[in-house]
């Protein structure tokens, strides 16, 4: 059997506006916390995968490796990604590949320093021609929702019904937040502020259904199987890891309703990781939208096509701190989504790692899940730009 | 897909909508792909280019855009989506133009969805007034509303005439008016100006000749509210409407700007008609366009009296041999040095020489060329079936018209100044296609545009049977787009704002 990367330690920073803060501070701190639980020292690292979408556009800083040597006086070797799964991803085939036993991986965004260009640099993530034509990292989360009840032919109630699902999805997110110290958001918010905030907008999606722009950063520590239980008796495995790729011109692509990558790295994680998808009760989902919380549960196949607004109405008519699906429980963005933890881009997979690790060890505080059966297994998604890439991790504990 | 210094290099991509189709499996690329993504390396040489910009293609899915980003705040608030055609067989984004979005919104996205649609030819987003102007066909308007879509069909011509004359012509104003008093003027969407204007005109002139793109030779373009100091329009009007045989990237197209004031147009009508007559320059036909966001100053400016009279739009005829709809009998053209209207270099508006513009400038050319004109031919005012003049206001056309004789039935139809202002290049082009729309065969037409500056030009016109022929082609006609249902009238403060453009 291949050896199973095992994250042994994982930090991270409050999401949301650190103004004060330069960018290596806010990767420094995710370091330091990370690394003292593990009880590790820096020059224990052999190498650095990190990862930003932004920071030579937002901060002017290029060769941000350079920086993190500059201030951990380590020069061992260090690359830069987009995301946080990608430069996990890396990690991963070097600790697979025999090359390092110990590595440091981390992701780090500064979006707010730059809030009056911010929405212009994120269209970086879609293709130039939507750009040219006017597009908004909002509109194309909007044209989704309206091909899908085009396609799914939702009308009247049933439509309401879609509306108010999607309205839920963010009141629960900002609950599971309360509970997250870290989160941008702790507080909570009303299904009349989703809707009225959609009415102002006047259109399908408003204020509250889409994730904030974001400062942090996060971190965590992933060993090799062996070495990592000497640093901890507690390691969580990564059993599952894979990624697709799609069009980044979103009306090129075929189906205008769904995420070909995430449903195509769903499916080779759970093969690599050899468990059903059932298995799962705890997933964070990649909620830069409402809807993408919604296409996702589609995607990755806990709920039927088309139907996911009615699982997630109906659970959240009373919710009781799961999606119910065939009478089958699943927790869903328990740090409170990319909505309400935040959406640091390069930083925000980390974040979702760093939930999924923290409930499988059991020390998620007062937001740990509560389960019948035993948790063993959790999963995280991760999208680059419009569905453009999809990472899927699936982590599990002995 | 295209990077943005490669847009600035190679900007008719976007401005055609051109793409490729593979001949072996027929998918469709909006791309100009060598290959085709289903049939690899066995499609090498198999894709075939297809320009979306004469199609019509139908509304998906939208949204509302409030809150667009940096470069788009200029439009304010508009419509989003993505566009098939082909019966879903390729799929493009783009925005709906020409659409003041009302404060209370539009929000019953399933009214528009569904729904056929146009490219129009559209500056594309801001940019800083030291840039290159970017433009995009990716800008759609509603087939059924104020441009219904009309198909490019080339018809292979059967008659050759022994003089040139006009084959075709195309008349583009905008869909928006200010009214005060008694005229109506034509206001450009805020993503419009005189290249926009020249490129829509020049679409609606090959529709109607049915002439082949490819063998149009020249093409000239005259304004006086170029938007650049320093480079051509007719380059971008040459390439976008694919004008002569296209090789690589290039056009075998001459093209060349011209400029003086309100007769930049109707003075290249002669160079031409002279240059398809010319029997070594293979040239078959020669595009004359005439386009101008007519410019002036606030009201309260110095300069600001001709805010009164300010139009907009583009008129563009296709000179040649075959199918000619109107034999030019002859011209005369005369110049003087008049400093009756001028813009100094890097100034935004136009001065005037207020009462000075009438008799030693306007009434003493027009009047000098039209008689000599008709003198040359031996002609009586009797024998001219149309009398077309140049049209800065209502009163001056009129007033020459009748001091040469004319009666209204010979100079009104052509007055078309009320209904949307002075289009400047265009005014007299806009006159002429206003006679043309309703001429009959063997009719003579006079017109005699002024251009400040000041100068002149006569040229009589007979029209031919074939004029009858064409017309069914001609769809967007001058009286259609000043009757039209889908009119918009706008206050003065969005008049300024919409004309400053983007």
């Amino acid at each position: 059997m291949q050896s199973r990367p095992a994250i042994i330690a994982v930090g991270r920073t409050k999401f949301g506006e650190h103004y004060e803060k330069e960018p290596e501070k806010l990767i420094e701190e995710a370091w330091l916390k990370a690394s003292e639980k593990a009880g590790i020292e820096r020059r224990d690292l052999e190498a650095a995968y990190l990862s930003d979408y932004f920071l030579p556009i937002t901060n002017k800083l290029g060769l941000e490796e350079g920086f993190l040597s500059e201030l951990t006086e380590v020069h061992v070797p260090m690359e830069v990604t987009r995301s946080f799964s990608s430069a996990l991803l890396n990690a991963c085939n070097a600790i697979q590949a025999g090359r390092h036993n110990v590595v440091l991986v981390g992701g780090i965004e500064k979006m707010t320093d730059r809030w009056d260009k911010i929405r212009d640099d994120l269209m970086l993530l879609e293709d130039p021609w939507s750009y040219y034509a006017g597009c908004t990292p909002e509109a194309n989360h909007e044209l989704m929702l309206r091909a899908y009840i085009k396609k799914y032919g939702i009308n009247g109630e049933n439509l309401e019904k879609l509306n108010i699902g999607l309205a839920q999805i963010s009141v629960k997110n900002h609950l599971h937040a309360t509970k997250n110290e870290y989160a941008q958001f702790q507080r909570k918010i009303t299904l009349e502020q989703v809707l009225s905030a959609r009415k102002r907008a006047q259109k399908p999606l408003g204020l509250y259904d889409f994730a904030p722009i974001s400062d942090g950063a996060t971190a965590l520590i992933l060993a090799s199987e062996e070495f990592a239980k000497k640093f901890t008796n507690k390691p969580v495995y990564i059993l599952g890891s894979s990624s697709a790729t799609d069009y980044l011109t979103f009306p090129a692509r075929e189906d205008m309703t769904h995420f070909l990558v995430s449903e195509m790295a769903m499916k080779k994680a759970l093969e690599m990781a050899g468990i059903s998808l059932w298995d799962l009760q705890i997933v964070e989902l990649y909620d830069q939208s409402t809807v993408m919380e919604m296409i996702s549960l589609e995607d990755l196949g806990f709920c039927e096509r088309g139907k996911a607004w009615m699982n997630i109405y109906e659970s959240c008519q009373d919710y009781k701190g799961y999606y119910e699906v065939d009478g089958r429980k699943l927790f869903v963005n328990m740090n409170g989504g990319l909505k309400a933890d935040g959406n640091p881009l390069g930083a925000t997979g980390g974040a979702q790692i760093f939930e999924v690790f923290k409930q499988l060890r059991g020390e998620a505080g007062e937001r740990q899940v509560k389960s019948d059966r035993e948790l063993k297994y959790g999963c995280v998604l991760e999208l680059e730009g419009f569905g453009t890439k999809g990472y899927v991790y699936i982590l599990g504990r002995d | 897909m295209s990077s943005e210094p490669i847009e600035r290099r190679v900007s008719y991509l976007g401005d055609r909508l051109r793409g490729r189709r593979c001949q072996i499996c027929g998918k469709e690329y909006f791309e100009i792909k060598d290959y085709c993504g289903n049939c690899g390396r066995k499609s090498f040489g198999k894709m075939v280019d297809m320009d979306l910009f004469y199609e019509k293609g139908k509304l998906e899915v939208c949204t509302f855009v409030n809150e667009p980003t940096n470069k788009f705040t200029k439009l304010g608030s508009y419509i989003y989506g993505i566009v098939s055609f082909h019966n879903g067989k390729i799929r493009v984004p783009g925005r709906l133009t020409d659409r003041i979005m009302k404060d209370n919104g539009e929000t019953d996205f399933s009214a528009l969805e569904g729904r056929y649609v146009v490219p129009r030819f559209r500056r594309r987003h801001s940019v800083d007034r030291r840039d290159v102007i970017p433009t995009i066909s990716l800008a759609f308007t509603f087939a059924d509303e104020y441009y219904p879509h009309q198909e490019y069909t080339v018809v292979k011509p059967n008659k050759e005439y022994d003089v040139p004359g006009i084959v075709g012509y195309g008349v583009y104003t905008s869909k928006f008016r200010i009214r005060e008093g008694n005229i109506e003027r034509s206001v450009p969407y805020i993503d419009e100006d005189a290249i926009t204007a020249a490129v829509e005109a020049g679409k609606l002139a090959l529709i109607h000749s049915g002439v082949d793109s490819s063998l149009v030779g020249k093409i000239y373009v005259g304004s006086e509210s170029n938007p650049y100091a320093v480079k051509p329009i007719a380059s971008k009007v040459a390439q976008v409407l694919k004008l002569g045989e296209e090789d690589e990237d290039m056009q075998g197209v001459d093209a060349v700007d011209a400029e003086f004031a309100c007769k930049a147009a109707t003075s290249m009508f002669k160079d031409a008609a002279s240059l398809v007559n010319y029997p070594k320059s293979n040239i078959q036909y020669a595009m004359v366009i005439g386009t101008d966001n007519s410019q002036a100053a606030p009201r309260d400016c110095p300069g600001g009296e001709l805010d009164l009279f300010v139009g907009f739009g583009g008129c563009a005829y296709i000179f040649g041999k075959h199918d000619v709809i109107a034999e030019i009998e002859g011209w005369y053209s005369c110049t003087s040095d008049t400093p009756d209207f001028w813009r100094r270099d890097g100034e935004p508006y136009p001065m005037h020489g207020g009462r000075f513009t009438g008799d030693p400038a306007y009434f003493k050319h027009i009047r000098k060329a039209a008689k000599k004109m008709i003198e040359r031919l031996n002609l009586q005012v009797g024998d001219i079936n149309y009398f077309v003049a140049h049209q800065p206001n209502v009163q001056f056309p009129v007033k020459i018209a009748k001091e040469l004789g004319f009666k209204e039935e010979q100079y009104l139809p052509s007055l078309q100044v009320a209904k949307f202002g002075n289009t400047y290049s265009g005014s007299s082009p806009v006159g002429l296609a206003a006679v043309l729309d309703i001429a009959k065969p063997d009719e003579r037409i006079l017109i005699v545009s002024y251009g400040s500056g000041a100068g002149s030009d006569a040229y009589l016109l007979i029209t031919t049977s074939q004029i009858l022929d064409k017309r069914q082609r001609q769809k967007l006609t001058v009286k259609y787009q000043a009757e039209n249902s889908f009119l918009e009238y706008v206050d003065y403060t969005t008049y300024r704002r919409l004309k400053l453009g983007m």
